[in-house]
């Protein structure tokens, strides 16, 4: 069986994946098909229920369209979920694969300083570093990246313990290969299943730190924004019925964030050898 | 056995039925009787803002109207002014004054005390306010409060012929109206017999404070104090009061517990036993716990005021709490970079040509904000308002701001940013001190926890990048704000903040009369921006002497026209829900509440 098909057999997997592919066109193409203005305010236009003046989800506060604006701070979340969900699994990964690899006293004081980094929550220095700065865009992805690194590292350090003392790698030392050759073209490689399966998980997780940072009100600058943002500037008007500002990014988040953890699911169906028939 | 257990079923619903109607019927009918027997009443401090500040003589930063608020009712003043009995004016119940008499020649004014006790027992006295006078005078560069040339400058001297009586000799003849209102009102007698002190183990020496060396290690010692926010409760210090209330709860997050003074002696004596004033970190967070019925006394975001049955349905009466008040953002007209472009009189005129007040007011307000084009406030309007600051003389209009900018000497850069290309003097120029190349980017910190804040400035700053005006908005909790803000010199480290604001819940509330001397006088300790214009402090100082209420207008035109600051919507102080059955609460325009006036009916 091959791996697609694997992944394929994964119900939940696909509709993970279908449902990422049109979020994904949503945020990046939805704009070249309901062109909106997301930057100069329109006070004129302000609250408009959905249907009003051709805003199918109305407008906020500002009078941006509440359907435009979704599809921009789609752009944000996702590209802040990528990019930083990538940078934690190059970094974590790196990290893990030379303590696993290393072992002894280096091994030790890494893992320590991962321990010591997991102990702090990641939302309390997000938060503390919010208010000294105002995050933007390529900050928010490098400081998600630097927090979120801890857990693949863990991971990737477990994978490296066990790959360190097998025979291919014995054999490539034995050759002369260098420790840094060994650990990028035997062991890293060799705990691909892991960084990728964890990788969906990173971007999804680093979706919902966006969230919480911009819903408590310390995210992107203005008229930047992304869907916890949203949610925050919709929550003032959830008295007031106006369920299309609060809904549809709530919704987003939930569907984004479940889809990556399915696909995650499915992408573990590929590579996981103990689920497989002989 | 289908029907036996549809028969349960229907009996199950039956029952609970009953007993949530007879539960609802239960707290249907206790609701009434339980306002009856409350004794307690919950207060909701404005969103992200706590009390940091507990001894009557405000320093920089620490004016805020809850700590006045709070000061209020542990101590009070010489002369009370406010608008609690539904316009501003002197209320002799709750001040230490009995009567206030002007000399024929109106140089001298003599005020006989109440007979009234400290709460240790001890005799409020002619020596407490001189005591006062002794501190203040002794630490003008620190009272927040101060204005060169007034109080307590034009106090030349300070005479207690008996324990009851004190004689204050002014420099000059000054309006009357002004003098009760506006400089009377600063004067809170303290406690000289527990205060006068400079250590925790000294022995109180009140006559220590009459040598300058003296009163500035007292008023050292006791801002130390207060500055320490978790002894409140506790400091011996705190606990002398003449006030309704003694202070009995202190927490770091800012929730403050206010017990009624049993030892009170005065006629403003409180109703409720204790009064909890709750801080919260947003108005959101604020309006769930109203919906909860947490708070007795709290507010409600003014998109509230689209759909007030909701909260009446739970037992609320929303009510707007208008203010005496002025709202703006003051330039910081000493910044290292941007300090010269702020002093450029056609900067700032663009600069509030592309402020929206009336839209801005309307929609994002929802009508709680009124716009505000001057020093003077515009409600009500008062004979003191000039028909140019009525008219807005610089309407919204982007055209003109940015004719007025291309002028001047200012071209859009590679970023759109607009640059000064034409340095220089001439009047076509940037203007004195702007250098080639500065841009025209500027930076607002804004006080958090407001929606309506938030998008005022979003919209602000959107009309103005669409001039070429590049914003930075940053946020902070209230306290942040006003405590990053104070007036400083370009070669000072903290003199890199530009526009401050502090205005969700107005900038600036009035006495009686709405001179602005502590605000935009040269030097005054609350002219953040450090504005000056001599013009401008003539118009102020004549205001001060004469009753011609010409004097005030020509203020406000001025004022109005020269832009000392950029003018903001002025919004309501809050909007209010009040808990049926809690009266007593008429709402001072000058942002002060009273919980001493406060009861539960029936």
């Amino acid at each position: 069986m091959t791996g697609l098909r694997r992944f394929a057999a994964n119900r939940l997997a696909v509709v993970g994946a279908v449902a990422l592919l049109l979020l994904v066109l949503f945020a990046v193409l939805g704009p070249l098909v309901h062109p909106t203005e997301q930057v100069t305010t329109d006070l004129g236009a302000a609250n408009l229920p959905p249907g009003a003046d051709g805003h199918p989800l109305g407008t906020d506060a500002l009078g941006y369209d509440n359907l435009g604006r979704l599809m921009v701070a789609g752009r944000v979340s996702l590209l802040v979920g990528v990019l930083a969900g990538a940078l934690a699994t190059v970094v974590g990964t790196l990290w893990g694969a030379v303590a696993g690899y290393v072992g002894g006293v280096v091994d030790a004081v890494m893992m320590r300083v991962v321990d010591a980094g997991i102990a702090i929550p990641a939302i309390f220095l997000l938060l503390v570093l919010s208010t000294i700065v105002r995050p933007t865009v390529g900050m928010m992805i490098v400081v998600l990246g630097l927090v979120s690194w801890l857990v693949p590292a863990r991971l990737i350090r477990a994978e490296a313990l066990s790959v360190r003392t097998r025979d291919y790698v014995v054999a490539a030392r034995a050759m002369g290969a260098t420790h840094s050759r060994t650990v990028l073209s035997h062991v890293i490689p060799n705990t691909v299943g892991t960084v990728v399966v964890n990788a969906t998980f990173q971007v999804a997780d680093a979706i919902l730190l966006v969230a919480y940072i911009s819903f408590l009100g310390m995210g992107v600058q203005p008229p930047t924004t992304d869907w916890g943002a949203m949610l925050n500037d919709g929550i003032s008007y959830i008295y007031q019925g106006a369920w299309w500002l609060i809904l549809p990014p709530g919704l987003a988040i939930v569907i984004v964030v479940c889809a990556l953890n399915f696909v995650g699911d499915g992408l573990r169906d590929v590579v996981d050898v103990r689920g497989r028939a002989a | 056995m289908r029907t036996t257990q549809a028969g349960r079923a229907m009996r199950l619903a039956v029952g609970a039925a009953a007993a949530v109607a007879l539960l609802a019927g239960c707290s249907a009918s206790s609701g009434a009787d339980e306002s009856a027997a409350r004794t307690d009443v919950n207060y909701a401090l404005p969103a992200n803002a706590t009390p940091n500040w507990i001894v009557p003589l405000g320093i920089a930063g620490k004016l805020a109207t809850h700590n006045s608020a709070i000061m209020r009712t542990l101590w009070e003043p010489l002369v009370a002014y406010d608008g609690s009995e539904g316009e501003v004016g002197r209320v002799a119940t709750a001040d230490l004054a009995d009567e206030i008499t002007f000399s024929d020649d109106s140089r001298t004014v003599t005020i006989t005390l109440d007979d009234r006790t400290w709460s240790d027992g001890e005799p409020v006295t002619s020596a407490d306010v001189a005591f006062w006078f002794d501190l203040v005078k002794a630490n003008t560069d620190l009272w927040a409060s101060y204005s060169e040339g007034r109080m307590p400058d034009n106090v030349t001297e300070v005479a207690t012929p008996d324990e009851k009586t004190v004689e204050l000799t002014f420099d000059k003849v000054y309006n009357p109206e002004w003098l009760q209102a506006s400089q009377l009102t600063l004067v809170v007698p303290l406690p000289s017999h527990a205060w006068a002190k400079a250590a925790d183990d000294d022995e109180p020496d009140p006559a220590l404070a009459e040598t300058k060396d003296g009163a500035r290690a007292i008023f050292d010692y006791l801002v130390t104090q207060s500055e320490d926010l978790g002894t409140y409760a506790t400091n011996p210090l705190w606990q002398t009061v003449n006030g309704p209330y003694t202070l009995t709860g202190f927490t770091d997050a800012g929730q403050v517990e206010l017990t009624r003074n049993e030892t009170y002696d005065g006629d403003d004596a409180a109703s409720i036993d204790t009064v909890n004033l709750l801080p919260y970190t947003s108005t959101d967070a604020e309006v769930n716990a109203v919906r909860s019925g947490a708070v007795d006394y709290g507010y409600i975001p003014t998109t509230g005021l689209d759909a007030p049955e909701q909260y009446e349905q739970l037992g609320y009466t929303v009510e707007p709490w208008a203010g005496w008040s002025i709202t703006y953002l003051p330039y910081n007209f000493n910044h290292p970079e941007l300090g010269p472009v702020y002093r450029q009189l056609y900067v700032r005129q663009a600069l509030q040509h592309l402020v929206d007040q009336e839209q801005i007011s309307e929609v994002i307000w929802k009508g709680a904000a009124l716009p505000g084009y001057g020093p003077v406030p515009q409600n009500p309007e008062s004979d003191f308002l000039s028909a140019e600051q009525k008219d807005n003389p610089y309407p919204f209009d982007p055209e003109a701001a940015t004719a007025l900018l291309a002028d001047h000497g200012w071209t859009p850069g590679a970023d759109g940013v607009l640059e000064c290309t034409d340095p220089g003097e001439g009047d076509d120029q940037c203007g004195k001190d702007v250098e080639q190349g500065q841009k025209l980017a500027i930076t607002i910190l804004s006080q958090s926890g407001s929606a309506e804040t938030d998008n005022m400035f979003a919209e602000i700053k959107s009309t103005m990048e669409q001039a070429g005006v590049g914003v930075t908005i940053e946020t902070a909790p209230l306290n942040t704000v006003l405590s990053s803000i104070a007036p400083c010199t370009a070669d000072q480290p903290d003199c890199d903040w530009e526009l401050p604001f502090f205005g969700t819940a107005g900038s600036w509330y009035f006495g009686g009369y709405p001179s602005g001397e502590r605000v935009f006088g040269t030097g005054a300790a609350s002219n953040f921006g450090s504005y000056s214009d001599e013009t401008f402090d003539q118009l102020m100082h004549d205001s001060t002497e004469s009753t011609d209420p010409s004097v005030m207008q020509e203020y406000s035109r001025y004022g109005a026209e020269n832009l000392p600051v950029m003018w903001l919507p002025n919004p309501v102080y809050q909007v209010s829900v009040i808990k049926e059955g809690l009266e007593g609460t008429t709402q001072d325009p000058l942002a002060s509440f009273h919980p001493q006036r406060w009861s539960w009916a029936g």
